[in-house]
């Protein structure tokens, strides 16, 4: 009966130490940012405005798209659209072979690991370089994000050691972050100063002045861009809002629900090529977003602003970790967007939440995340996806609860089953007894009881 | 068609097949207003920048009337050797942004020296356009000065947002800078320094 999340979950749970660690860690992340709310009085103001300027703006953002491209274009900016990941890995290797770039480098972007831009780049022959840490650090480990925001989560100091002594050269047992973060920092910087081209995702796209705005804590996307002679940023459809007054919204709130900061160090606006490079690409991808807007239920997904707040505080993420779900985002917005992208593959991850709702509860954009899973959950049926145990189990229930008669014959009886020796009851075949013991039944039912009192 | 219309025109008629409102004619949602967003202020905008700027891991120096950013600078780096800046007030600049050959030859710099156009104090940002050939400056240098006329603090970003201007001849690029480069993306242990500049000290001076 078990989901491929709760098979996953169960692996990573087997290091107690470290899920526990995983576990206080989100849940730090997620009490600075309720400090952060708590310090703006206008913080639920925000996120309503927030919300009502996402569903404005993806609601009309045929028009925004234009006049973002139109505007990129008059300031000198070369835009291509990407229908797919496909089409996107191609108009990125296009670029990079018409300037006969060898080497990439590229700051943190969730839209290329969603188009898996960098195998196909690489077995085009061209060198791609991540130059934030975390996303560095599972590059050289040959292993995917477990979380969007921070990528490395599942490594601890002495698993990063041990990679930068093998493929960075680090010293031997000396595993203290600060070190080894200056370690990666003298690796990337020759990366910097040798690569021919560097690659921007981009949180904002600004209609109204054609800005691709970036947001970074360690300047990766500025070295990556300031250096090499090519820049190309590229973004999903859905990051374009309309002018900066929206942006001052979400500029205030990205970074305070996301890390708990007041802001990342760098928002950097790059509005064309600095003036000793090549003009500036943005290649803007549909990738399926034209499509979900209309879904009825779940349209709503793309307002997300990837700020990672509905994984930190989900009981379920923080206790099971990203590598725990299939789609290569985790977490509520990760169960929803994977299922945007097909139900077939992604349908096991529905199960991965307790409908607490302390994700909708904290996403600064108010994505209805917990009532998506409710409703995805509703149509397992149809996508053919639903447990056949789980199903058989749901009409078996479906007539006991259905007839006062056989309930009350159930539950008379049920007591019965108390005499069952623990190891028989207890055993694999039951499905209840996994994870938990199984419950002893009263002798006397509830109804029973209340019936007693009215006497 | 192109892809360009292509994708807009699947997105129009998505939109409109699930949003169309036959009574209003209108299809989607309306704009709302933020004029009435009650945002943060500050009774002393310069105390609480300063404090944020702290609490974000950078320095402040509040520069005196008279006194001289050239000897203050060399007395906060004595052992700097290479410092980088186009302000024609540095002139103890070894490098210039403006002249280098190329952006990588500003590699190496100690102290690079910025202009700031004013500051945030709800967090510490502060809005630097590019004012030199090459920007590398402002990421390349392992410490980082920002000069910042003390009388430029906005409240909030929303204040920040309806004021901030591009260079006129470097009209390509700005960024609004708050503390360090940092990382904590090594089991979630904080660290100054990550690829950009490894301390950040705001000098304000006086008008």
């Amino acid at each position: 009966m078990s989901t491929g999340h709760s098979k996953a979950a169960k692996e990573f749970l087997k290091n107690q130490t470290y899920s526990k660690w995983h576990d206080a860690t989100f849940w730090a992340v997620r009490t600075k940012r309720d400090n952060m709310a708590y310090g703006l009085d206008e913080w639920e103001q925000l996120r309503e405005k927030a919300s009502q300027i996402k569903r404005h703006t993806i609601t009309h953002l045929d028009e925004y798209l234009d006049q973002f491209a139109k505007k990129a274009e008059e300031n000198g900016c070369i835009v291509h659209w990407a229908k797919d990941a496909h089409e996107f890995n191609e108009i990125v290797y296009g670029i990079l072979k018409n300037h006969n770039v060898k080497k990439l480098v590229k700051s943190k972007s969730m839209l290329t690991e969603e188009c898996e831009m960098n195998p196909y780049l690489e077995a085009h022959g061209i060198e791609v370089v991540e130059t934030d840490l975390g996303e560095r650090i599972i590059q050289l480990k040959g292993q995917k994000p477990s979380h969007i925001v921070m990528p490395a989560i599942h490594l601890n100091h002495d698993d990063v050691g041990e990679l930068f002594e093998e493929k960075l050269g680090s010293e031997k047992g000396n595993h203290d972050p600060t070190y080894l973060t200056y370690v990666a920092r003298l690796s990337l910087r020759n990366e910097f100063l040798t690569a021919d081209a560097g690659m921007t995702g981009g949180n904002f796209g600004i209609a109204e002045t054609g800005d691709i705005v970036v947001c970074t804590n360690e300047g990766n996307a500025d070295m990556s861009t300031s250096c090499p002679k090519l820049h190309i940023a590229a973004i999903g459809l859905e990051k374009i809002i309309p002018n900066y007054d929206c942006l001052a919204v979400f500029q205030r709130m990205l970074c305070r629900a996301g890390t708990g900061q007041p802001t990342t160090t760098y928002t950097s606006h790059f509005r064309k090529a600095r003036p000793t490079a090549h003009p500036m690409h943005i290649v803007l991808v549909d990738n399926g977003r034209s499509e979900w807007i209309g879904n009825p239920e779940h349209w709503e997904a793309l307002k997300c602003i990837r700020c990672g707040s509905c994984m930190n505080t989900c009981p379920v993420y923080r206790r099971s970790g990203g590598y725990s779900y299939s789609y290569f985002i985790p977490g509520p917005i990760g169960i929803n967007l994977g299922m945007l992208r097909d139900t077939q593959q992604h349908s096991g991850n529905v199960s991965a939440c307790t409908l607490c709702l302390s994700c909708q509860t904290v996403c600064p954009v108010k994505v209805n995340l917990g009532d998506q899973i409710y409703q995805w959950r509703q149509q397992l049926d149809d996508f053919g996806t639903a447990n056949p145990q789980k199903k058989l189990m749901c009409k078996g229930m479906s007539t006991i609860f259905g007839s006062s008669g056989i309930y009350n014959f159930g539950t008379a009886l049920a007591h019965w089953a108390n005499i069952i020796p623990s190891p028989i009851i207890n055993c694999g075949l039951n499905p209840w007894a996994e994870g938990h013991k199984m419950m002893e039944f009263p002798k006397k039912p509830f109804h029973k009881i209340i019936k007693d009192l009215e006497k | 068609m192109s892809n360009k219309e292509d994708i807009l025109k699947r997105y129009r008629a998505n939109v409109r097949e699930k949003f169309f409102d036959e009574r209003s004619g209108k299809t989607g949602y309306d704009m709302p207003d933020l004029s009435d967003i009650k945002a943060i202020t500050y009774s002393d905008k310069l105390v609480q920048f300063i404090k944020m700027t702290e609490s974000v891991g950078g320095h402040v120096i509040e520069v005196k009337e008279g006194q001289d950013i050239n000897k203050l600078v060399k007395e906060m780096y004595p052992d700097a050797k290479e410092i980088a800046s186009n302000l024609p007030e540095v002139t103890i600049a070894t490098r210039n942004p403006d002249t280098v050959g190329r952006a990588r030859d500003l590699n190496g710099t100690d102290v690079g020296i910025i202009r700031g156009m004013f500051g945030v104090a709800e967090n510490a940002c502060v809005w630097v356009p590019q004012t030199m050939k090459e920007k590398a400056v402002c990421f390349i240098s392992e410490n980082l000065v920002i000069l910042l006329p003390k009388s430029q603090i906005v409240n909030n970003m929303h204040e920040a947002y309806k004021r901030i201007e591009f260079d006129k001849e470097y009209d390509g690029y700005g960024t609004f800078i708050s503390g360090p480069s940092k990382t904590a993306d090594i089991a979630q242990v904080l660290v100054m320094g990550a690829q950009a500049a490894r301390s950040a000290t705001v000098l304000l001076l006086p008008e």
